[in-house]
């Protein structure tokens, strides 16, 4: 039976606890699109059961966790099925002296750290939302954060990995070790693979012991270009710095309404450093010296709650003003300040700028964009190896513009690869770069 | 004198005739890695460039024959061997650093670079490259990637996969293309991360961008002696604790010890039964905190002596029975098997008991180095293949502690890879779900059954030799299941 055959009765007769009523499906809605039903799993076998049937009828499945995300990615060419995997949320394994810790996908970024916490650990990922964002859904994105220099990403810290393929067939990847060979990276496969791939229901990360002292510190700067001037200082002179953010006016006043209240709602600088109490502190002087060297003079300003400002920064790639377009550059970091003065020159009304300098990451916000813009801006971008996403748009423009960009090279081996793990591409199909 | 056959003339008209090397008395060199396992190359290509590379294999590919990549050879697991013989594809000439990009930090390299050439080029612009195997003076980057090396200063740092951003891959079927991103994590499948580890199975790396790290300004490294290798094991554990993520925290036993001491004149007492070496870097007030710190926690396991050093000289004198270590052993017996456990950090002191139970029971010498704050162990099985049965004892000992490591939640290898040798043993971890799953990844990049043949996954045809057989014996001992 072919997926647009099957009613709201059909999709009951085949799985129990199945959500069809459209009120309650909106949550799901992704680019305008609602799924047929919902199903709220709870465990590795409903996951394979679900997958299973839905490989049998040829149902487009679009697993999802803490629903932070479903703005990133082409608009799906079908959606069935909403798999939410939000109540797959307990811990699985932790033995605090291993600094591993095994948990399921639908885990909160914030739940996990604050188990970690009270052994003194944590894992080292920046992401935005990460009340509501999943352990799955952020491995899934696969990127790293504001501190991807110092930290990488999902990719970096990720071990093991329990997956359910489209077919409904369990796998694993990887262990439960810090070094490990055996067999091919599976997990590296998945993270980051928009969940084309696979659905991810267990993930085990390597941790980092809770350092000694963290510090952050703002300086304000009179533009957004002289506070990425001076970030980029302060990245060179310092290279342990492990934050180093320049913030337009706009970025800094909506993170000072998310709790930021060191940036006064000015263009800023923000750095951070950890470690022990007196080497953040030499690292942080580091590139405080360096980036008062390139001219900024106001006064230093800290704060005690580091996780909350460095959190409501990280917010703001989740918040963009309604109806606005975001835009990620990432960018080999020393071609940074040449890729914004691109960006400013081609969208000169573009605001709430932040550029993570020392990790080569901009992200900006503009109330409309020709695609034709895009398609010149990238073409400007492209011999500084620079990549533009566009994040958050509407349906339309992200159709217009192919949101991820020109898919490279290694496209072949990418189409390759879906068609040995969904040949029937029920999993968020075309969703990701080049179609797949 | 022997004719070369039409792959032969195939391959020279390709690369030239001082490219290949097909003499059976040349092709010995080519027979050996770094194992106790033999592979019968038919002939040897030296390609110049990646469009010899991508010739050569579509040659080989004509004839059918097997194509096995190979680095420097020092490889642990029989991944450069022609298992089904065929043609090996040597690197060791494409070994020029095209480029060292200061600002972002990246090296653009050919494979055939040396590990240890790379570091020294990177210290010139005060960066380093981080993952360094022992075998760094001699291994190459190519094989590095393969392997999905590691090394001491892998605890901070990561292994070879959190250093490469981007690759020149020339696939099973002779394709060229770019793999990855001057970036890190950039949309699409993560390429580069399936490549990385792949021990040379889905095609050869002719280019790589890796990353290079901020050289730290300020090192210092300590060492302490130990009565017992619990004591060592206990301050392991509690450096571990404090919250200090050190460069790096190795261990050496007495056997070791006995090995490297008369050879490099180290200073370790002969009757001590563990060194313990660690390292910290970064930022001075980092360095000189921290240091005091783990200084502290060292004694407070009751060593014989605790040795500390910031100067480069110093420093590399610690180290010396650490790095040495390997090559010291043949004082002691002709023959050594080096194993690749790793297991959870706290299950280390009990899989340690365990490989010397098994060594005795076996009537092996057996030296231990390994990577404590990793959980990676090194047990080294000394023997002497020329007395009748040892070869067999050795591998039989060898799966014994791999299955101890398996059951304790580990796995069969942390940074050698699987190759030849420990492929029988990957259903101890691994499902036929997983296992066909990493196969289908393989399928991906082409034709690639006689690309590096018999390496990884068990089962091969016509792959059979004496450490196969051996690991029938154990799994038949075992069960081919116990732990998935």
């Amino acid at each position: 039976m072919a997926s647009a055959d099957i009613g709201a009765a059909g999709f009951a007769a085949l799985f129990d606890d199945l959500e069809t009523d459209s009120a309650r499906l909106s949550r799901y809605t992704i680019d305008g699109l609602l799924p047929k039903a919902a199903a709220t799993v709870h465990s590795l076998a409903e996951v394979a059961r679900i997958q299973s049937i839905a490989t049998d009828h040829d149902l487009a499945v679009i697993p999802i966790g803490g629903r932070t995300m479903l703005g990133l990615g082409m608009p799906p060419r079908r959606y069935d099925l909403a798999l939410d995997l939000a109540g797959m949320n307990q811990i699985v394994d932790y033995e605090p002296n291993d600094f591993t810790i095994t948990a399921q996908a639908g885990m909160t970024l914030a739940d996990l750290q604050r188990h970690l916490a009270t052994n003194g650990q944590f894992l080292p990922l920046d992401h935005p939302r990460f009340e509501r964002a999943t352990l799955g859904g952020i491995c899934a994105v696969g990127r790293g954060g504001l501190r991807r220099n110092a930290f990488g990403g999902p990719r970096d810290w990720l071990i093991g990995m329990r997956m359910i393929k489209a077919d409904g067939t369990p796998i694993t990847g990887g262990g439960r070790v810090v070094k490990n060979v055996s067999g091919y990276d599976l997990p590296k496969l998945f993270a980051g693979s928009l969940g084309t791939l696979g659905v991810i229901v267990e993930l085990t990360f390597k941790l980092r012991p809770q350092p000694a002292s963290d510090q952050i510190v703002a300086l304000n700067a009179p533009t957004f270009e002289a506070a990425l001037a001076a970030a980029q200082s302060a990245a060179k002179a310092a290279p342990f710095l492990n934050g180093c953010v320049a913030l337009s006016s706009e970025a800094a006043a909506n993170a000072g309404a998310l709790g930021a209240s060191i940036l006064h709602d000015q263009p800023a600088l923000l750095l951070r450093a950890n470690g022990l109490e007196s080497a953040a502190s030499e690292v942080l002087a580091q590139g405080l010296q360096a980036a008062r060297a390139a001219g900024l003079d106001g006064p230093e300003r800290t704060t005690s709650a580091i996780v909350e400002t460095w959190q409501a920064v990280a917010d703001l790639e989740l918040q963009t003003s309604r109806q606005h377009i975001r835009l990620r550059l990432g960018v080999p970091p020393a071609q940074l300040i040449r890729a914004q003065q691109i960006l400013s020159r081609q969208l000169p009304d573009a605001s709430s700028w932040i550029a993570a300098a020392d990790s080569g990451l901009l992200f900006l916000e503009v109330a409309a964009i020709d695609a034709d813009v895009i398609k010149s801006l990238r073409n400007e971008l492209g011999p500084l190896q620079g990549r533009l996403t566009v994040e958050t748009a509407q349906p339309e423009l992200k159709q217009a513009v192919n949101i991820w960009g020109p898919s490279g090279p290694g496209a072949r081996l990418m189409h390759n690869i879906k068609e040995q793990f969904d040949p029937q591409g029920i999993l968020n199909p075309g969703r990701f770069i080049d179609g797949i | 004198m022997k004719t070369p056959t039409a792959l032969v003339h195939e391959l020279i008209d390709a690369i030239g005739e001082a490219a290949v090397v097909w003499h059976d008395e040349d092709l010995l060199v080519y027979e050996y890695d770094g194992t106790i396992d033999r592979g019968n190359p038919d002939v040897i290509a030296l390609p110049a460039n990646t469009e010899d590379v991508a010739s050569l294999i579509k040659i080989a590919n004509k004839y059918d024959a097997p194509v096995t990549p190979r680095g420097a050879g020092t490889g642990l697991s029989g991944g450069a061997l022609a298992a089904k013989g065929g043609v090996i594809i040597g690197m060791n000439r494409m070994r020029r650093i095209l480029n060292i990009d200061v600002e972002n930090k990246t090296a653009l390299v050919q494979p055939g670079v040396v590990n240890l050439d790379l570091g020294a080029e990177a210290e010139r612009y005060e960066l380093a490259y981080a993952p360094d195997p022992s075998s760094q003076r001699a291994c190459t980057i190519g094989g590095n990637i393969a392997e999905n090396a590691g090394g001491p200063h892998t605890l901070a740092w990561g292994t070879t996969t959190n250093h490469v951003l981007a690759l020149e891959l020339v696939t099973a079927d002779g394709e060229v293309q770019w793999i990855g991103h001057d970036t890190r994590d950039e949309p699409g499948y993560d390429l580069v991360g399936c490549v990385v580890g792949s021990e040379g199975t889905v095609g050869i790396v002719t280019q790589a961008l890796v990353r290079l790290v901020p050289r730290p300004s300020a090192v210092r490294t300590m060492l302490a002696i130990y009565d017992s290798v619990r004591q060592a094991s206990n301050a392991v554990s509690a450096v571990v604790a404090s919250g200090i993520v050190p460069a790096a925290l190795e261990m050496i036993d007495k056997m070791t010890i006995a090995a490297v001491e008369p050879v490099l004149n180290t200073g370790f007492p002969l009757d001590a039964e563990a060194v313990l070496l660690v390292e910290v870097d970064g930022p001075q007030s980092q360095v000189d905190a921290e240091g005091a710190r783990v200084e502290g926690i060292l004694n407070r396991f009751e060593p014989r002596e605790v040795r500390s050093a910031t100067d480069p000289i110093e420093r590399e004198q610690l180290w010396a029975g650490r790095k040495g270590a390997i090559g010291a052993l043949g004082q002691i017996m002709p023959n050594y098997y080096l194993l690749d456990g790793v297991v959870p950090r706290t299950k280390l002191p009990d899989v340690l008991d365990a490989v010397y139970e098994i060594a005795e029971r076996y009537r092996l010498p057996v030296a231990n180095m390994f990577h404590a704050g990793d959980g990676n162990l090194h047990p080294c099985l000394l023997f002497d293949e020329r007395e009748p049965g040892a070869t067999e004892r050795v591998l039989d000992a060898g799966g014994e502690i791999m299955r101890v490591c398996v059951d304790a939640g580990g796995a069969i290898t942390g940074e050698h890879g699987v190759g030849l040798e420990k492929r029988d043993y990957l259903p101890w971890i691994f499902s036929e779900a997983d296992m066909d799953a990493m196969k289908a990844l393989r399928a991906a990049f082409g034709p690639t059954e006689n690309f590096n043949p018999c390496k990884i996954f068990p089962k091969g045809h016509g792959c059979g030799e004496a450490g196969h057989q051996h690991a029938q014996h154990q799994i038949a001992k075992f069960g081919p299941k116990a732990f998935v």
